[in-house]
């Protein structure tokens, strides 16, 4: 009796497995198909195609690109990019693509590698954060435990690669990658100059707004999951603490977290933020500990399903981290 | 003693210590089987339950336990089948953990949800998971104690025990079970590592210490209990990453008891 029930598991297990392998080789051969018909009518009026190493890439080459374009976002819907990889198949979108947008500063790891074993000659690579002022990486470590703190991030450089959140950089990262459509496709430079426009008069209001939001508020100091606001804290006059270094999902250690845990008593902290892609366990942890609250500050490296379908984009998460950190 | 300050020490401890006095009884017979490598295999097949669970819409936890038993009874089972090489079912099912783990995380939609079961940490644990070991822990502890005979007999030697009347089959997948429950609970409140390394690393110095049965396992829980408690004052005192730091002070321990028994019998000889 027990053997049948064993051989019935295994059976299913192996059935579940080749119906998973099935459907992703569908999957893969549809996409051929697709490709195929691509490259036939390539010389026809064809949109642009565009990959974005992670979402604020997608969002912004999306915003300039308008329908002139066919962005595709690499980091699927709520993945945690600083540890992804890209997969063969995103490879060979990016032997298709005609344009590479990605943020640069050591944010994707992979991106050098790749980019050298790309054979497509045709490729307009945008590196976003070209000209940007970058922070270096470990610059709001504590001093004391510098020597222990070693760091777990996996970037390349010393740079804190999170230039996006402040809205100013922001902008300029929309400009280069509006620069770069303008190469790849001058037919269209008034479009993508005129959506570019518009959306820089935005940036420049979210740019005001938090200055003006941020200038009287009391606490200055905030405690985040990981160091992802740097920019945002330099340009608006706040102090950030991460629970942990440029890069989320490392093992707290306990001597860190009572460092936090004394100076959110001694600064009288409210909140702890958390963000949506990494696991909330630590900062749960630590607000019991000293009875505050948690509060999501997204450092937009991704947005789930759920807020793609509602519409949600990067001003729209600012203006929510603005509220976050107005109530925090 | 300020470390205890802190409710997130104060459950690390608590955690910590059940869990060495539960893994190490459970270890004894696991090694006595040849089956050291279980823990992995089985941290792995509650990954992919955790993502089965998601998917699902279960309880994560519940689905971890469910397809770590699956996963348990099926290593039992190829064990059965291929009983010369019986260290391949753990490789075997160890693989199909991390295929499914991989393939399902796919279709996870919270990333967030899936890491936090992925990292689970001895310094970020919550009172439910507090309470969710220590009735683990105590269910274990007293079924382990009840068959305390009959897992001696079976570790040793399955065939001998059988003919002196041992109910084989039935203490078998009874402490398969268990095996799984504890593996799938602890490696989402303290992470994969501290599991199966306690599983084995404690046992083996406890082999190494104690003459008989008894004498090990006492041993090997010291062992483990001693590394926990030393593991977490490393880690608050000097900021390491508690995990390694108590699996390392285990391996060291083991390699500073297998050194001196070197050095003595050298000594010894001459």
């Amino acid at each position: 009796m027990k053997k049948s029930l064993y051989i019935l598991l295994i059976l299913l297990m192996t059935a579940s497995w080749s119906v998973g392998c099935g459907s992703e080789k569908s999957n893969a051969t549809g996409k051929n198909e697709a490709d195929e018909g691509k490259s036939q009518s390539e010389s026809g009026d064809e949109k642009l195609q565009i990959l974005a190493s992670f979402y604020p890439m997608y969002d912004f080459a999306q915003k300039v690109g308008g329908d002139k374009v066919e962005v595709t976002n690499m980091v699927p819907a709520g993945t945690e990019p600083h540890d992804w990889e890209p997969t063969a198949t995103d490879i060979r979108q990016l032997e298709d693509a005609d344009v590479f947008v990605y943020n640069g500063a050591g944010m994707e790891h992979w991106a050098e590698d790749i980019l050298a074993s790309l054979d497509n000659q045709d490729l307009t690579i945008v590196e976003a954060s070209k000209g940007l002022e970058f922070i270096e990486g470990e610059a709001h470590e504590h001093e004391e435990d510098e020597e222990e703190h070693e760091d777990e991030d996996d970037h390349d450089t010393g740079y804190d690669p999170h230039v996006w959140l402040n809205p100013l950089n922001a902008k300029a990262e929309m400009e280069n990658i509006k620069n770069a459509l303008v190469e790849a496709d001058p037919e269209n430079e008034d479009y993508y100059t005129e959506n570019y426009e518009k959306y820089s008069a935005k940036f420049d209001q979210l740019d005001e707004k938090y200055k003006e939001e941020l200038a009287d508020i009391k606490g200055k100091d905030i405690i985040v999951a990981h160091e992802a606001f740097g920019y945002l804290c330099n340009a608006y006059g706040l102090n950030q603490v991460g629970i942990e270094g440029l890069s989320p999902d490392s093992e707290p250690d306990p001597a860190r977290m009572k460092e936090i845990i004394e100076f959110a008593k001694e600064n009288q902290i409210k909140t702890i933020f958390f963000e949506e892609l990494v696991s909330p366990k630590v900062a749960e942890t630590i607000a019991a500990e000293i009875g505050a609250k948690t509060s999501v500050l997204n450092p937009l490296e991704g947005l789930n399903d759920e807020q793609l379908e509602a519409g949600e984009d990067y001003f729209s998460i600012m203006e929510e981290n603005l509220t976050a950190l107005k109530e925090g | 003693m300020n470390i205890l300050q802190y409710g997130f020490m104060q459950r690390a401890f608590l955690v910590g210590i059940l869990l060495a006095v539960v893994t190490p009884c459970i270890g004894i017979t696991i090694v006595l089987k040849r089956m050291s490598m279980i823990g992995d295999a089985l941290s792995h097949a509650s990954l992919a339950g955790v993502a089965l669970g998601l998917l699902l819409g279960i309880n994560p936890v519940l689905g971890a336990g469910a397809v770590c038993i699956a996963a348990a009874l099926g290593i039992e089972s190829i064990r059965k089948k291929l009983p010369r090489y019986s260290e391949m079912a753990i490789a075997i099912v160890m693989s199909a953990g991390i295929g499914f783990a991989g393939v399902l995380s796919g279709y996870v939609k919270n990333s967030a949800n899936f890491n936090s079961f992925l990292f689970g940490s001895i310094v970020s644990i919550s009172s439910e998971e507090l309470f969710l070991v220590c009735v683990v822990s105590l269910l274990v502890l007293s079924a382990l104690l009840r068959f305390y005979r009959e897992l001696f007999y079976i570790g040793f030697d399955e065939s001998a025990a059988r003919i002196s009347g041992v109910p084989v089959r039935r203490i078998n997948f009874m402490f398969t079970i268990l095996t799984a429950l504890t593996i799938s609970i602890a490696s989402r409140t303290v992470g994969a590592l501290i599991v199966s390394s306690m599983l084995v690393v404690p046992v083996a110095c406890g082999m190494q210490m104690g003459g008989s049965y008894r004498k090990t396992l006492i041993c090997a829980i010291l062992v483990a209990v001693f590394t926990t408690i030393a593991g977490l004052f490393l880690s608050y005192y000097i900021g390491l990453k508690p995990g390694g730091a108590i699996v390392l002070l285990e391996v060291a321990w083991f390699l500073i008891v297998i050194a001196g028994k070197t050095v003595k019998n050298k000594l010894g000889g001459v």
